[in-house]
């Protein structure tokens, strides 16, 4: 028994965003039907795309043509079986098909209609096209995270799309409690936009009481000035490549930990200097400090500077790319978190799973289905559903708009 | 009672979190829950964190602790003594979810443990940097160690930067979105089936679970035609597609890509005479796709040097396609749609923030108020029903 067992979703979502906010309630039990179209290049032609069978796991799948009545009339019945609705297409496409919110709630009070698009269902830019990189630009994230001089560095992927789907999850499973409370489903205008500011929340609350306008700081901490705090180049690459640099992250948060670090590196003279007891004074001289620092990590591996500090009280990590995470990082090993999942991709052959990091001590949830094909579920759903008989949708099937 | 109102107006939470999973304290405190913040009476030490505001009438406020604790309650408690620690047990058996993270204020795991047997529809989620075993368990990992170990400070930079750690707490908000929706997802179960249960969330997984193309790189990077190999390595604004990029130009920067409407991009540099050779038929030949790929964003990136940035975005826009400029904290304070949809709420009573990140159409979202040290000690005794000869 999985937490969401009893939940029953319509899901509408495409590409990231979305997709992963059904993901995470498809992997805690709720049976998520992904409706799909085989005339659109995201239907078939990419169904078995890594990117496709990265985020819609543990889904089932029906193929509509929405271009036929009966294709939109079937959608119109599902939604009223559902205790969930969500989309993150552009304002206006569940409508034009006569499942907008009003509609769908007259047969259907208790649904939850989440919908996430890019800046919400109001304003002035509610017609704005986004992706996440649009987000964290308008957000500020971009121009925050960076060194100062460069506005075009920004975070390394997109974000903003992994944490509007996991806001999205929250709007749904809020909702849900809000009905046990009310009765009554209701309507979620999530905007991707106003998730991405939030998390620039702090630099927010700093402007609007201070007036201080945060500017990037490469590794530094914005706010609190605790140093040594940053990534150093290390031994151990593998070639001259970019792609094999080697890098640690130490940050020292407190005097203690600063003469922790001190014993680590051996208490050189440079590190003895009275000045660097403090955090205002390590802060003035972070910037030599940063190059003491560099000239004993160069000399070691990532993995032996973050041993060496981890032994003596000092947070330290290897800087880890997805090979390290994949090859060598011995906790997810330890948890399993990286796995191939058992069952093959009826296209794609082998496919992975990142698994899902919540741990129910009671109702695990470790079922792990590789991403559907566009209409693999349309009998098996449409059954259990809508209590269709197989000669139905093999009807459905033959007219075209169940493809 | 909590003044808040929100979905989740019928839930009762202990939050004795620290920055690992204050986030999705916060979450469900803004959402309506009644969350309780129990501190010791000298206050909580994430009161400190920066940044402050400096002209506050008691002094410096943390602003900090003013956003990742809005819409609490909190009780001040004395754990050297048996009165607070019997207050505490007292208010987590009310409670229908207590989040804590280990190591944090009053999470020890003999008071979760007995909790629990006294109450097995209880939900306790309990966050953890690396998880409950393992050489790396009791590694210290603040925000800058936890997003290199969890792979997301590779892949950000360039190749004449370091690799970089995003601003402020984003790896945290991360593993507290998950704490939130572990906390939700198991109570849903506790309400239908009256189960309670013991949930973790290691920090570690969480942002390793949310780096996009990282992974995917990894495992398939033998079916993605641009990768040369299972690593992409860090290269500023240029997205792993090659059809996204936060480009410079004449004043500034904005993110541009030809989608989701490669047509109208293509139409709009010939009305600009920027379009050069991308009419020559050997793009037509859908072998040399990823060619034109690379060819359009090099037209793009020349055009867009010699452009004000903001004109261009609102064009871009205006023609469907998802530019975005790139602005700084202060021009997003002033964003005009944002302004519209009157989404900034108070934090404090001179300090705007950050509103609802979804809008719930029947249970309405809002901020409770800020409060000092223990300021709801009194009225959150008497709910427990302590009084003082206790």
């Amino acid at each position: 028994m999985r937490p969401l067992e009893d939940v029953k979703i319509l899901d509408f979502t495409h590409v990231l965003a979305g997709p992963f906010g059904t993901r995470v309630l498809a992997d805690m039990g709720a049976d998520v039907v992904k409706i799909m179209s085989a005339v659109r290049e995201t239907g078939r032609t990419q169904q078995d795309s890594p990117y496709y069978l990265m985020w819609n796991r543990n889904k089932r799948s029906l193929a509509f043509d929405m271009r036929h009545e009966e294709s939109r009339q079937l959608a119109r019945r599902l939604a009223d079986e559902a205790d969930v609705v969500i989309d993150n297409f552009s304002l206006g496409v569940l409508d034009r098909w006569n499942l907008g919110y009003e509609i769908v709630s007259e047969t259907n009070p208790g649904v939850i209609y989440v919908q996430m698009s890019g800046m919400g269902a109001t304003g002035p830019w509610s017609d704005f096209v986004t992706y996440a990189p649009t987000i964290h630009g308008l957000g500020g994230l971009t121009y925050l995270t960076g060194v100062p001089g460069r506005g075009d560095i920004g975070i390394g992927y997109s974000y903003n799309d992994h944490q509007a789907g996991l806001h999205g999850a929250i709007a749904v499973l809020a909702a849900l409690e809000g009905r046990r409370s009310t009765g009554r489903g209701q309507r979620v205008d999530l905007s991707q936009f106003e998730v991405g500011v939030n998390f620039a929340g702090l630099a927010l609350l700093d402007w609007f009481g201070n007036g201080r306008s945060a500017s990037p700081v490469t590794n530094r901490e914005p706010y609190d000035n605790n140093a040594p705090h940053g990534c150093y180049p290390c031994a151990g690459a593998a070639s001259d490549a970019l792609v094999d640099e080697r890098w640690v992250a130490i940050a020292c948060m407190s005097d203690d930990q600063w003469c922790r670090f001190r014993n680590v590196l051996g208490d050189p003279e440079w590190a003895r200097d009275p000045a660097l007891a403090t955090t205002r004074g390590r802060s003035e001289a972070a910037e030599i400090l940063d190059q003491r620092i560099a000239e004993w990590t160069k000399g070691l591996t990532a993995e032996v500077v973050m041993e060496r500090c981890q032994a003596g009280g000092v947070p330290a990590g290897v800087v880890q790319t997805g090979l390290d995470l994949c090859e060598r990082d011995p906790q997810l090993k330890l948890s399993g978190f990286l796995a191939e999942i058992e069952e093959p991709h009826p296209m794609a052959g082998r496919t992975y799973a990142d698994r899902l990091p919540i741990y129910f001590e009671r109702t695990p949830c470790d079922e792990y289905r590789p991403a559907p094909v566009v209409g693999q579920h349309n009998a098996e759903v449409l059954s259990e559903w809508l209590g269709m008989s197989e000669e139905d949708v093999r009807r459905g099937e033959e007219a075209g708009y169940l493809s | 009672m909590s003044d808040t109102r929100g979905p989740l107006q019928d839930v009762r939470v202990v939050d004795l979190t620290d920055e690992r999973g204050i986030y999705g304290a916060k979450l469900l405190a803004d959402l309506g829950a009644d969350v309780v913040r129990p501190e010791p009476p000298e206050g909580d030490a994430l009161r400190r964190r920066g940044p402050h505001l400096e002209d506050a009438p008691d002094g410096p406020t943390s602003l900090w602790h003013a956003f990742f604790a809005s819409s609490r309650r909190f009780l001040s408690v004395d754990l050297d003594s048996e009165a607070g620690n019997a207050q505490l047990d007292a208010l987590i058996d009310r409670a229908h979810v207590v989040l804590c993270c280990t190591g944090a204020f009053g999470a020890e795991q003999e008071r979760l443990d007995a909790a629990l047997s006294r109450r097995p529809e209880l939900v306790v989620v309990e966050v953890s940097s690396f998880g409950k075993e393992g050489p790396w368990r009791d590694y210290l990992a603040p925000h800058i160690v936890a997003g290199a170990l969890g792979g997301a400070v590779a892949p950000t930079g360039d190749a004449d930067t370091p690799p970089l750690n995003a601003f402020g707490e984003l790896h945290f908000m991360m593993s507290g979105v998950y704490v939130a929706i572990a906390a939700l997802g198991a109570l849903h179960l506790a309400r239908v089936r009256k189960i309670g249960q013991r949930v973790h969330v290691p920090v570690h997984e969480c942002i390793a679970s949310g780096l996009e193309q990282v992974l995917m790189w990894y495992w398939y990077h033998d079916r993605l035609p641009m990768a040369k190999g299972p690593v992409l390595e860090r290269r500023g604004g240029l997205h792993w597609t090659n059809a996204f990029q936060t480009m410079r130009g004449r004043d500034g920067c904005v993110f541009v890509t030809p989608a989701p409407n490669r047509d109208a991009q293509l139409a709009w540099l010939i009305e600009e005479d920027a379009a050069g050779d991308l009419w020559d038929p050997k793009y037509q030949d859908p072998a040399n796709r990823e060619t034109f790929t690379l060819a359009v964003m090099q037209r793009l990136r020349e055009w867009v040097a010699t452009r004000d940035v903001e004109p261009l975005f609102k064009e871009g826009q205006a023609r469907g396609l998802a530019y975005g400029q790139v602005v700084p904290v202060e021009g997003v304070a002033d964003n005009p749609h944002l302004a519209a949809r009157e989404w900034w709420t108070d934090y404090l009573p001179t300090v705007r923030g950050p509103g609802a990140p979804y809008a719930f159409s029947d249970t309405p979202w809002e901020i409770g108020p800020y409060g000092d040290v223990g300021a709801d000690t009194e009225a959150v005794l008497s709910e427990i029903g302590w009084t003082e000869s206790q």
